[in-house]
């Protein structure tokens, strides 16, 4: 049973201990588990050998792998809901997980709200078979291969969503476990909503988290993920698909990363599909954040914009890393992609790999990537005007970082991410 | 009102200014007339505290304080302006919200409360409406994508709103045709009072037509070589600057 690990550092070998001991008591589909973890293990724990995971060695990063966490006890419990207090978004219903368990006590009774149910997550197969998932990727197989059991997020056909859905995920009370957890969004045919993804989850440890979103034909997703803390080594994964004119606008404000790795697959599966992506990363101290995005043109006469900023303090490392893809029949494709960094610290470093692959030939596709530090001469004329110099600096970043949000359609998810950049900025943190 | 004593600038190892003297009482509107690169703009510069400067010598006084050792920030909350040659463009950051930050930055370094919202749209709206300042540019990213008229008319909007002790207007007339000069001329004159002192700085007598000095200080290599009454623009407008440039090359 099981393809062989070749060489295995340590953390792929607390993986195969940690599985071993899983198996039996995971929910759902145990072969399933089980093919995922084959597929993870016939890759390995991604090295800089990996030309995707060039500037984010996992292999030498996640030494070992700490224990998996456990389900939430009251200790657990008692603190998650003190956090929640502090980062919930205002008025939008809640799914709270803590260490990648569902908790249905500080989540709200869906059951009222006509048009959206919820059901677990057991059984991979249906990620694979809703989704036409484009992802090979080994830490996609191992999410599937541990995650306990996630959920399904199902909003009706036509239904539009008053509130926006807040997925919060959490940390229980002991740091330093590997965390796992998966969700799938799905949208029916023309069903409208907001998603709020909302991270606080830095206590050490490893994170691998999977958020899957399936847009039916005409569906609209707003989708704002806030990344507030993350933990020591942490990696999320959004795979996407979009029917025939659906619209995403998905944008994350990232922030507290001590090591991240944020990426997105994206297939525009259905003609005349509508993709805006984007994304502020506030990175500083020693954090790194590498941003990984695969756009597939899958269909003809599809839009994508690409949107990705960072603004790099002291040490901070930024990674980005984008590839638009268009094979032969997705003729009338639209795409662009740009990635901007502000660098606030010569020791701050921001590498960034726009690429295009493109097999059809009637197609408007271009990207861009530049670099720049704040404006002398603006900050002086905001001195000029009496705004002090540390003001005026977190006033210039927030305009930088926040056009990533201008892509909401939503104006309280806007709202909200504008208000968490603001709050960000006040602390000091990039002055 | 503004005292500078034998002020001596250097940039990047170059001295441009060198040795100047300078005082304008409180009330009174002085012009500064020179040639291009006689260092008008510097000197404009240095008062209002721009960094990457360097004063080997000398000393600038507003009302009895030493500028020298204030930020930038702290000499507008002190009652300094300065309107821009070249204002700048600030995307991403929407007029009123700079104003707002402007204005309550001040008061909160002068101890003074922020100023109500009500208050504060009033007195803006006003004073856009004395300069034909349409209400939608205020939402429009500062000065981005404006006129040279509009960001001089921006400049004095600001100066209207921040009411300033002191005001320098460095070549307030460069891009602007007639009718966006007697605009701004008037939202300036508007503003003299006895209690405010206006340095325009300028090196073609026109703008001098709309805003009439008290006095003319004519600038050359870095110090002020002489001055007069207003008539001595007049006479700089026939002479022009030849007499003066030079003398030490
Ligand atoms: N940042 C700078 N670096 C080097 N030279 C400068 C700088 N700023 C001004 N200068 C020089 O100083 C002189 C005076 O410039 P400026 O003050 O702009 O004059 P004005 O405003 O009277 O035309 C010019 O020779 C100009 O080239
Ligand atoms: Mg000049």
């Amino acid at each position: 049973m099981g393809a062989p690990l070749k060489n295995p550092t340590q953390a792929e070998q607390d993986f195969l201990r940690e599985f071993a001991l899983l198996l039996d008591k995971a929910p759902g589909d145990a072969a399933e588990r089980q093919a995922a973890f084959d597929r993870f293990a016939r890759a390995g724990l991604p090295s800089r050998r990996v030309e995707s995971w060039h500037y984010s060695d996992l292999r030498v990063k996640l030494r070992q792998a700490s224990p998996l966490a456990e389900p939430p006890d009251h200790v657990s419990l008692d603190y998650a809901r003190a956090e929640l207090e502090k980062v919930a978004a205002p008025g939008a219903l809640k799914l709270v997980s803590i260490d990648g368990f569902f908790a249905p006590d500080l989540s709200d009774d869906f059951s009222r709200v006509a048009g959206v149910e919820i059901r677990p997550l057991a059984a991979l197969s249906n990620d694979r078979a809703t989704l036409a998932l484009q992802a090979d990727d080994p830490l996609l197989d191992l999410n599937g291969a541990f995650s306990p059991g996630g959920l399904t997020i199902e909003i009706a056909a036509g239904i539009s969503l008053e509130k926006p859905i807040e997925i919060v995920a959490l940390c229980g009370a002991n740091g330093g476990r590997s965390r796992f957890s998966r969700v799938h969004v799905v949208l029916g045919e023309g069903a409208r909503a907001s998603l709020i993804e909302t991270r606080a989850e830095g206590f050490g440890g490893f994170g691998d988290s999977a958020l899957l979103l399936s847009l039916g034909k005409a569906a609209e997703l707003d989708y704002a993920c806030r990344s507030r803390d993350s933990a020591t080594v942490d990696v999320q994964t959004c795979v996407v698909s979009l029917e025939a004119g659906a619209r995403l606008c998905a944008t994350a404000l990232v922030a507290g990363a001590a090591f991240l790795r944020r990426q997105l697959f994206v297939t525009c599966a259905g003609e005349k599909a509508e993709l805006h992506l984007s994304a502020a990363s506030m990175l500083t101290g020693q954090e790194h954040a590498d941003i990984t995005l695969v756009v597939t043109h899958q269909a003809p006469a599809c839009l994508s914009r690409e949107t990705f900023k960072f603004v790099l303090a002291e040490q901070a490392e930024g990674v980005f890393q984008g590839k638009i893809v268009v094979p032969p029949q997705a003729q009338k494709t639209d795409g662009k992609m740009v990635c901007r960094g502000l660098l606030l610290s010569d020791d701050a470093s921001l590498q960034a790999k726009p690429e295009l692959e493109i097999f059809a030939d009637d197609v408007a596709c271009g990207h861009g990537a530049a670099c720049g530090k704040l404006d002398a001469n603006q900050l002086f004329y905001m001195e000029s005007r009496g705004i002090p110099r540390p003001e005026a600096q977190a006033i210039l970043i927030q305009a930088f970082a926040a056009e990533a949000f201008d892509i909401l359609r939503d104006e309280s998810l806007r709202d909200l991410l504008n208000a968490d950049l603001a709050a960000l900025l006040q602390t000091g943190a990039f002055a | 009102m503004l005292e500078i004593e034998n002020l001596h600038v250097s940039v990047a190892g170059k001295k441009i200014l060198d040795g100047l003297s300078l005082s304008v009482p409180a009330g009174q509107v002085a012009a500064i007339m020179g040639p291009n690169g006689s260092g008008k703009s510097t000197l404009s510069y240095v008062i209002a505290g721009r960094a990457d400067y360097d004063v080997t010598e000398g000393s600038i006084r507003l009302g009895g304080v030493d500028l020298l050792d204030k930020t930038a920030a702290e000499r507008a909350a002190l009652g300094l302006f300065l309107v821009f040659q070249y204002p700048l463009e600030i995307p991403g950051v929407a007029t009123m919200t700079f104003l707002k930050a402007a204005l309550n930055a001040q008061r909160k370094m002068r101890d003074e409360a922020e100023m109500a919202i009500p208050d504060f749209m009033k007195r803006v709206r006003e004073a856009a409406a004395r300069l034909n300042i349409p209400q939608d540019m205020l939402k429009r990213p500062v000065n981005l994508g404006f006129s040279g008229g509009e960001k001089k008319r921006m400049e004095i909007l600001q100066m209207a709103l921040l009411e300033p002790r002191f005001a320098i207007l460095d070549e307030l007339d460069s891009g602007l045709d007639i009718d966006a000069l007697r605009i701004c001329a008037d939202g300036v004159n508007a503003l003299r009072s006895k209690e405010r002192s206006l340095l325009v700085i300028t090196h073609y007598q026109r703008l001098l037509d709309y805003i009439v000095p008290d006095v003319v200080h004519v600038m050359s290599e870095g110090k002020i070589v002489r001055s007069g009454g207003p008539e001595l623009a007049l006479e700089l407008e026939k002479s022009g600057y030849a007499d003066y440039a030079s003398e030490a090359a």
